[in-house]
């Protein structure tokens, strides 16, 4: 192999990488904020389901 | 203004990117008789910014570690757990980079003699047991006292890394910047200095987001813990 050719499938790897752990970082994000926004959802749900419940009593 | 560290990262990224180009279609050649591949030197434009951007981490983590030690913050262990990540990613970018024109130059990717080498791949193997048992292991203060301690007595490495070169030139290059030998040129410090501006950025952005990414992580074991007290 040429040496501008290992250097180039060199880089092409390494930005690979890098992009790929950057995305990873998004995805984390993403993943994370989305169970938090349901679990709080599945929460204020059963806060106004239970005090349907005790006005209904 | 509330600048997320995605965007930061991407920033970085893209300079990163632009380092890359520069380094190999407009920094100049070297000289073929200094060097056996002298193409393959051109990554050096990606090896010594992610070394200093691997250092910047490490520093952080050090101040992570020390500040959670002391102070119990929550701030400072988000910055410790947020650091080791970032070093783990800039160092492992350092030491691909570094075996991949050691395997040009040398003819061997590794050198188990050489002293920078091996304090800078123990810095870098510290940040993985630091990432991979955090992951592992149940939060608390135990937990968080024991990897503070081990951010904290690894930053040794760091001075010892950084003088390595001077002290036992065995087979790693010396220093080309900063020294009285200035032996760069005008293009190649320019691409050089892109580039540790862009894996600086790049790191600071890690770091903003893995802070945000932990801060998440507390808030959802918080939220999981509140309902499942409810549910009882």
């Amino acid at each position: 192999m040429s040496d501008q050719t290992y250097l180039t499938a060199a880089y092409i790897c390494m930005i690979g990488a890098l992009a790929l752990w950057t995305w990873t970082v998004f995805a984390r994000s993403k993943s994370l904020q989305e169970k938090i926004d349901s679990l709080e959802k599945a929460m204020s749900v059963d806060d106004s389901t239970s005090e349907g419940e005790e006005e209904n009593e | 203004m509330n600048i997320r560290g995605e965007v930061v990262a991407i920033i970085g990224f893209a300079g990163a990117a632009l380092t890359l180009l520069l380094g190999m279609m407009w920094a100049p050649s070297v000289s073929i008789n200094a060097f056996k591949a002298p193409e393959a030197q051109r990554i050096f434009y990606w090896h010594v910014p992610s070394a200093w951007a691997a250092m910047i981490a490490f520093s952080m983590l050090f101040v992570g570690s020390i500040y959670w030690f002391f102070k119990r913050s929550d701030w400072a262990w988000r910055l410790h757990v947020a650091s080791s990540e970032a070093g783990l990613a800039t160092g492992l970018m350092c030491i691909t980079s570094g075996c991949i024109w050691g395997a040009a130059e040398w003819g061997v990717p590794w050198d188990w003699t050489d002293v920078r080498l091996n304090t800078f791949a123990l810095l870098t193997l510290l940040s993985l047991y630091l990432v991979l048992g955090r992951r592992s292991q149940p939060d608390g203060v135990e937990t968080r006292d024991t990897f503070a301690a081990f951010g904290m007595y690894g930053f040794v490495l760091v001075p010892v890394t950084y003088i390595a070169t001077r002290l036992w030139q065995i087979r790693h290059p010396g220093p080309v910047v900063a020294t009285s030998e200035g032996s760069l040129n005008s293009e190649m410090g320019l691409v050089l200095f892109i580039g540790a501006i862009s894996f600086t950025v790049l790191t600071i952005g890690y770091v903003m987001a893995g802070m945000r990414l932990t801060k998440l992580e507390m808030r959802l074991e918080d939220l999981q813990r509140q309902y499942e007290e409810r549910l009882r």
